[in-house]
């Protein structure tokens, strides 16, 4: 087992609306990521994905509060941090964060080497402007983008440029985290390819130390991540190898947002794409049993009692359900 | 660069083009007024003479000189010449003043007014209004109200309001004119003292009105900059909020810049109730005279001008939003 480089342990974080109700969006979430290794979260949207991530880089700005927990970032704990502090000394040079909509991340009136300057100089005061640029030449040149685009103006990329200068500004401090918040969903497939290339590039070269994937394109996180994690209403479900948590789920959630994937094969044309009927709970007052138990084919009348506990199965999975690994396999045969 | 020139050339072309156009009407529309201007002039120097002949005459000479009984189209070709060479003509209402020298001598009130009372506006407004887009809260509550409330002000309402209660009840400031009417305009202090005294209400009447605009337009705009995605990612990549308000404010500010360059532009036509009203000696309240004396030259030359700021204003803004926003370059290039 390699070093850890990120521990959360139980977090939980809530939302304060502004009619002063507390949204729980992630609760009780526990997670490792290991130096080398990368983790996915799936799910669908509204599922707490984002939310997580900014949690455990420890954004807390309202209506976004720490409840509990604890997040460990390579032997040092940044739980309850100030959040300012956590700007000043966190991210960009602990953790980085490629945001969601990375199309406009940059400010439009800026060219990218002055925001590059900005950010090295907000976490190195001493930095020269030359020193800058030579680490942001070398930087551009490493990860295959073309020096001009440092004298460009975000205007003037091409959506995928920008994503990829996107993601090349925000690892230049060499982050021992990488969270990537659904950093290919808007580009095209070409693109796509491109971006995860690039994040496959910067965990190979160390340039990062770990990388968490947040998407909900099931296939992508196989490609890129070693274990995945399945969210659903800011609970963790399913937790385990990449391999096994899409081939081979445990959790019915997670095993019909596999089937939900559409894949282009032969003859599959007529095939009747799943979905998971029903909508995820209102996290404003949650089941007190299982969270997915209304949408759940297989639900008995216990699963809506007590709030269900993580169990563990075979090869250090985890997954969220009353039922044990030998009934949910027996269930799935019989169903399927 | 390149696309930069292109553009620059594809502006020239489009002002020079509204230039010619306007200055055509500008000629045209005063001479369509009904009335005849001459025959004013006319009967105001024969008064008293009882030959109706004499009159005649009197009145075909006005009509020679000033070329009315000529067709519009040679009226045009000796006015273009005449104004290209710098000479707009004599003035009907203030005969034999020349109109450069009437408009000469009011320019240059109406700038002074007007120029720093627009800036000094704009800055007030603006700061106000990113002020309560950044602070939000209670300072946000008293801006808005207050600045929508000024803002639907009619400029004549301020400047009647400001006259009445400074200048009639509590007489801190004179209420008419750009100077004492006792003063021969000199560089002794009494006089500057006069101005400044003289400049306060009409001054403050221009700037209240702006502020409100402003502010709002401002507020609007900073709210928006301050929700985009690259407000969260420069935070996310820890740059200090102070920097990250740098962003804000300079982009909020771009549509600003519009505003400014074009009420400075239209400055002449926003001077026209605030001189008329506390009697400033400019240049709108010499229109407004032009106006009532059916004066031909005058009107034109004033218009003239009006035109000739609005557009280079106009020019002035494209040339220099495609220097400082890099969209408009990117736009253009394509």
């Amino acid at each position: 087992m390699g070093k850890v480089i990120l521990e959360v342990k139980e977090l939980t974080t809530k939302y304060i609306t502004r009619f002063r109700e507390d949204v729980y969006a992630v609760d009780h979430v526990s997670l490792k990521v290991e130096e080398g290794k990368s983790l996915g979260i799936a799910g669908e949207s509204g599922c707490g994905k984002s939310t997580l991530a900014l949690s455990l880089m420890g954004y807390y700005f309202p209506p976004l509060y720490y409840t509990s927990g604890d997040i460990i970032i390579d032997g040092r704990n940044i739980s309850g941090m100030d959040p300012d502090d956590v700007r000043r000394s966190i991210l960009g040079k602990e953790i980085a964060y490629i945001p969601q909509a990375a199309m406009n991340a940059l400010n439009p009136t800026q060219k990218v080497i002055h925001f590059v300057e900005d950010v090295i100089q907000a976490h190195n005061p001493k930095a020269t402007k030359k020193e800058i640029y030579e680490l942001a030449r070398e930087r551009f040149h490493v990860l295959g983008l073309p020096e001009e685009v440092l004298h460009k103006y975000p205007v003037e990329l091409s959506g995928g440029m920008k994503q990829r200068t996107v993601i090349a500004v925000s690892v230049i401090l060499g982050p021992k985290v990488l969270i990537a918040d659904e950093p290919s969903s808007a580009l095209d497939v070409t693109s796509q390819k491109m971006v995860i290339k690039m994040l496959r590039g910067l965990m190979e070269s160390g340039m990062i130390k770990s990388m968490i994937f947040i998407t909900h394109e099931l296939p992508l996180l196989y490609n890129v991540t070693d274990h995945i994690m399945v969210m659903y209403a800011g609970q963790i479900v399913e937790h385990g190898a990449a391999q096994e948590a899409v081939f081979d789920p445990l959790h019915p959630y997670a095993k019909g947002l596999m089937g939900s994937i559409i894949v282009p094969e032969e003859g599959l044309r007529g095939h009747k794409l799943t979905a998971i009927p029903g909508v995820p709970p209102n996290l404003k007052k949650p089941p007190s049993g299982c969270r997915f138990a209304e949408r759940c084919k297989y639900v008995k009348p216990e699963c809506k009692g007590a709030a269900v506990a993580i169990r563990e199965a075979s090869n250090g999975r985890t997954y969220r359900c009353i039922f044990t690994e030998s009934e949910l396999r027996e269930t799935y045969q019989n169903g399927a | 660069m390149k696309g930069y020139r292109k553009y620059f050339t594809t502006k020239l072309v489009w002002f020079l083009t509204t230039f010619v156009f306007a200055f055509l009407l500008n000629f045209i529309l005063p001479r369509l007024m009904p009335g005849d201007p001459v025959a004013v002039i006319t009967q105001r120097v024969t008064q008293g003479m009882t030959s109706q002949s004499g009159a005649q005459a009197v009145y075909e000479q006005y009509a020679e000189q000033f070329g009315t009984n000529k067709p519009l189209w040679e009226q045009f070709a000796r006015y273009m010449a005449n104004v290209v060479r710098g000479d707009f003509g004599v003035s009907f209402s203030q005969y034999p003043r020349p109109v450069a020298q009437i408009l000469g001598a009011s320019i240059g009130w109406t700038i002074a007014l007007q120029f720093p009372a627009i800036i000094v506006g704009w800055l007030i407004g603006n700061t106000l209004g990113a002020l309560a887009a950044y602070l939000k809260g209670g300072f946000d509550k008293v801006v808005m109200p207050v600045s929508i409330f000024i803002s639907n002000f009619p400029a004549f309402g301020m400047a009647v309001i400001l006259l009445v209660v400074f200048g009639v009840n509590l007489r801190w400031f004179p209420t008419s004119g750009g100077y004492g009417f006792d003063l021969i305009p000199s560089a002794s202090w009494g006089f500057v003292w006069s101005v400044i005294v003289h400049y306060q209400l009409p001054f403050w009447s221009v700037v209240l009105i702006s502020i409100g605009g402003q502010a709002i337009g401002m507020r609007s705009m900073a709210i928006y900059e301050l929700n985009a995605d690259y407000v969260k990612y420069a935070r996310f990549m820890g740059i200090k909020d102070w920097k990250i308000i740098g962003y804000v404010f300079r982009n909020a500010m771009l549509p600003q810049i519009t505003g400014l360059a074009l009420s400075i532009g239209t400055m002449v036509g926003g001077a026209l109730v605030a001189e008329i009203i506390f009697s400033y000696p400019g240049l709108g309240y010499t229109i407004l005279n032009g106006v009532i004396g059916q004066d031909y030259p005058l009107i034109s030359a004033a218009t003239l001008i009006i035109t000739v700021m609005v557009l280079i204003a106009n020019f002035a803004i494209e040339i220099i939003y495609g220097l400082i926003d890099p969209r408009i370059k990117a736009a253009q290039a394509d």
